[in-house]
């Protein structure tokens, strides 16, 4: 008798704690967000934007034909004093409670970038219901909203596009964190992959910004999509781009898609003078050839490569000048290079790096090579 | 109560390896940035000799736990004297690992129970557990939980392997020095070396004689896994970042991201910490209870629990805040380890050695 009223002490016990009921949050009391947008409005506000789901929108989209289509997402904005100071304001427009656990990307226009993000950053990381997989864009020419409110292509939201799109762009991975990692570290300052919005309300990925994470992470200027391509090739960021170039010996263009890149950052100290040898080698198939050349023959292919590498080697040291003189941002991480071989001397030179990194001597080693030519030999033209 | 050799091994693995993980990995990064393996490798030989130096001592006094060669020691008042702190050390950090584990899990998991709820139940678990079979049942539950604990932590280690870039472990050495690396081991080495729980539980093991290898085997688990953890959670977050998150390896998990599906692996961390929290405290629960028993010369110590067991709960509901939380961190570091882990057992060390070397002296 004992042992059955201990017996059933214990069962109340656990179905009145196991269950978690007073917690209960179901999923149609949540309103997910796939997208935070960080503005500066005119009037010098900070302005942030969400992207939220509506589920019975996404469900209409995948019934076939008929009626009105519902929208899918809605774009909802407040001010603030700083991040978390708009929940209250959004909560406010909204009957669900905000979940982050799905943000997809974090967009930052370009008024507010320029004006600096240095003390924006602690509630993406702080907050627990944040989340860690989220992927950092900013928006050129423009405002985070509107790049949220645009219409998606082939996915019901336009958060998710872009995060697919930089795997087809060949991008590697760069989450947020790995922003907040960059901009903490001692010899890198950050870039940023940036979007923008055309006139006809579509999105298109546009290169890279570039920060200096000194004046309070501030944008100090972009690079354009092929510039990018070299910054993020020196960074190891980039697993494919195509290279589209004259051949002059042979009267014509090539195209080379390159499949697999590989970078190698040398430091030489010769009487406190830093050297930077950058070794940049990548290989690819031609898939289009205009020249009078035939890939398939070693001599021809020889002068293909050859000029192939000239010609970018030429962009890509235009690129890094272009970096030291302009924005004068180390970007391609060589304080960091040179902080692991130098250690003992970093320390000294790592106070006035952003100074030092204008007047560096860069040279740059471009090899490329065609493992394939394609399946034509010589160019298929018109005999003139 | 009984305990086998491969059950110390798993008690020191279960009841150490998440608190190391989760509470030394941060502050010591913050100390030694990149180069904290480095400290966690210090610590842990700094631990292996601590470990090496408790157990010896206590397998010098085979069958009796610290309360009865104490006293057999250094007489009656003078060894129940010594005892006392070791008794405030173990009733305090039970307190404050039930209120800094309730305090973590409540605001990410379950954000509108009140704490105390949580503290009852961990509470229910502790008592049961220590009250139905004392050292064996923890020792048996240990067998099976260490296992998964570190099926666990490896299998999400493996899965962040693509997420790592060990380009943010250089430069070595050079940035910190030697005197950061140190100074980042000695959080980590007190809590390899535990917390003085094995002055007492050695004295339940059936084969004392093998106490020495099987709990360096236990440190030695423990050395490899946060080792690893650390080295992991470096080479995710960089140095720079990663010093400035409070549970560290608990944000790594959740970066996980395999093809886009395996994600939020952060509830199985959740689920292993529950087990390692409630047998962690079980374990402390039992060896207080127990020496206070001893202290009083009270038979029945099972009896000590309902007393134990609301102390604690009390001093954890009293804790106003985290910051108090640090500040007992500070004195634990500072005072209650150097007494309890090195002076005290160094002295019983040194005295027994020299009894026992007299009366060989005098057959």
């Amino acid at each position: 008798m004992k042992r059955a009223g201990k017996l059933c002490f214990v069962w109340l016990l656990m179905i009145l704690s196991t269950t978690g009921c007073w917690n209960l949050r179901e999923p149609d009391q949540l309103a997910y967000v796939l997208g935070t947008g960080l503005d500066l409005t005119k009037d010098g506000q900070l302005q942030i934007s969400i992207q939220i789901v509506i589920p019975s929108g996404v469900d209409g989209g995948q019934e076939s034909g008929g009626g009105t289509k519902e929208k899918s997402f809605r774009v909802i904005s407040a001010t603030g004093k700083n991040v978390y100071d708009t929940v209250p304001s959004f909560q406010a427009q909204l009957s669900r409670s905000l979940f982050l656990g799905h943000r997809r990307i974090i967009l930052i226009g370009q008024r507010l970038a320029e004006h600096g993000i240095g003390n924006l950053l602690d509630e993406f990381i702080r907050n627990p219901q944040s989340e860690l997989r989220s992927r950092i864009y900013v928006v050129k020419n423009g405002q985070a909203k509107d790049i949220l409110s645009a219409e998606p292509i082939f996915e019901p939201f336009t958060p998710t596009e872009l995060v697919r799109q930089q795997a087809t762009l060949g991008l590697k991975r760069y989450y947020f964190r790995d922003f907040l990692s960059d901009a903490l570290s001692q010899g890198l300052q950050p870039m940023v992959p940036t979007v923008r919005l055309t006139d006809s309300k579509q999105f298109v990925y546009s290169g890279t910004a570039v920060f200096n994470k000194d004046e309070g992470l501030k944008l100090v200027g972009f690079l354009n999509s092929k510039e990018s391509n070299y910054a993020y090739w020196i960074t190891n960021r980039q697993t494919t781009f195509t290279i589209t170039s004259i051949v002059k010996q042979g009267n014509g263009n090539v195209s080379l898609k390159l499949r697999s890149l590989d970078r190698r950052i040398r430091v030489k100290m010769i009487d406190k003078q830093i050297q930077i040898d950058v070794h940049l080698t990548g290989e690819g198939t031609i898939l289009e050839n205009n020249t009078n050349l035939d890939p398939t023959k070693r001599k021809d292919l020889n002068i293909i490569q050859e000029e192939l590498s000239q010609t970018t080697q030429k962009s890509i040291q235009k690129m890094i000048k272009k970096v030291q003189e302009q924005y004068k941002t180390d970007i391609f991480g060589f304080g960091e290079s040179v902080h692991r071989k130098y250690p003992y001397q970093w320390k000294t030179l790592k106070q006035d790096w952003n100074d030092t990194f204008p007047e560096l001597d860069i040279s740059v080693k471009v090899e490329l090579q065609s493992k394939d030519p394609g399946e034509t030999t010589s160019s298929i033209k018109s005999i003139p | 109560m009984n305990m086998q050799g491969s059950q110390l091994v798993w008690i020191i693995v279960t009841t150490e390896v998440n608190a190391l993980i989760g509470i030394t990995i941060s502050p010591a990064i913050l100390i030694s940035k990149q180069d904290t393996w480095l400290s966690m490798l210090v610590g842990g030989g700094i631990g292996l000799v601590l470990t090496l130096l408790v157990v010896h001592l206590s397998t010098l006094h085979p069958n009796q736990t610290l309360t009865q060669f104490s006293q057999a020691l250094l007489g009656k008042w003078l060894g129940r004297l010594i005892v006392i702190p070791y008794l405030i050390a173990w009733y305090t950090l039970s307190a404050y690992l039930l209120r800094e584990f309730t305090s973590f899990l409540q605001p990410i998991l379950i954000d509108r129970t009140p704490l105390w709820i949580i503290m009852i139940l961990l509470l229910g678990l502790m008592v049961y557990l220590t009250c139905s079979a004392g050292i064996t049942g923890i020792g048996r539950l240990c067998q099976i939980v260490g296992p998964i604990i570190i099926f666990v932590l490896i299998v999400c280690f493996i899965l962040n392997v693509g997420n790592a870039d060990w380009h943010n472990l250089l430069p070595v050495y050079v940035d910190s020095g030697w005197v950061n690396i140190l100074k980042g081991s000695l959080r980590p080495s007190f809590w390899f070396a535990g917390p003085f729980t094995l002055l007492v539980i050695i004295s339940f093991m059936q084969n004392p004689q093998k106490a020495i290898a099987k709990s360096m085997l236990g440190v030695g688990i423990n050395i490899f896994m946060v080792l690893t953890a650390t080295l992991m959670v470096l080479m995710v977050f960089g140095p720079n970042l990663a010093a400035k998150i409070r549970f560290s390896y608990f944000m790594y998990v959740r970066t996980i991201d395999i093809l886009n599906f395996i994600q939020n692996l952060d509830i199985f961390t959740i689920f292993i910490w529950i087990f390692g929290v409630t047998i962690q405290l079980s374990l402390y629960l039992f060896v207080a209870s127990y020496e206070t028993a001893q202290w009083f010369n009270v038979k029945e110590w099972k009896k000590i629990i309902w007393f134990g067991a609301p102390a604690i709960f009390l001093m954890a509901i009293l804790i106003p805040n985290e910051l108090f939380l640090a500040t007992y961190e500070k004195f634990w570091a500072s005072v209650i380890f150097p007494v309890c882990g090195i002076g005290i057992p160094l002295l019983l060390w040194i005295v027994s050695v020299v009894k026992k070397k007299a009366s060989e002296y005098k057959v």
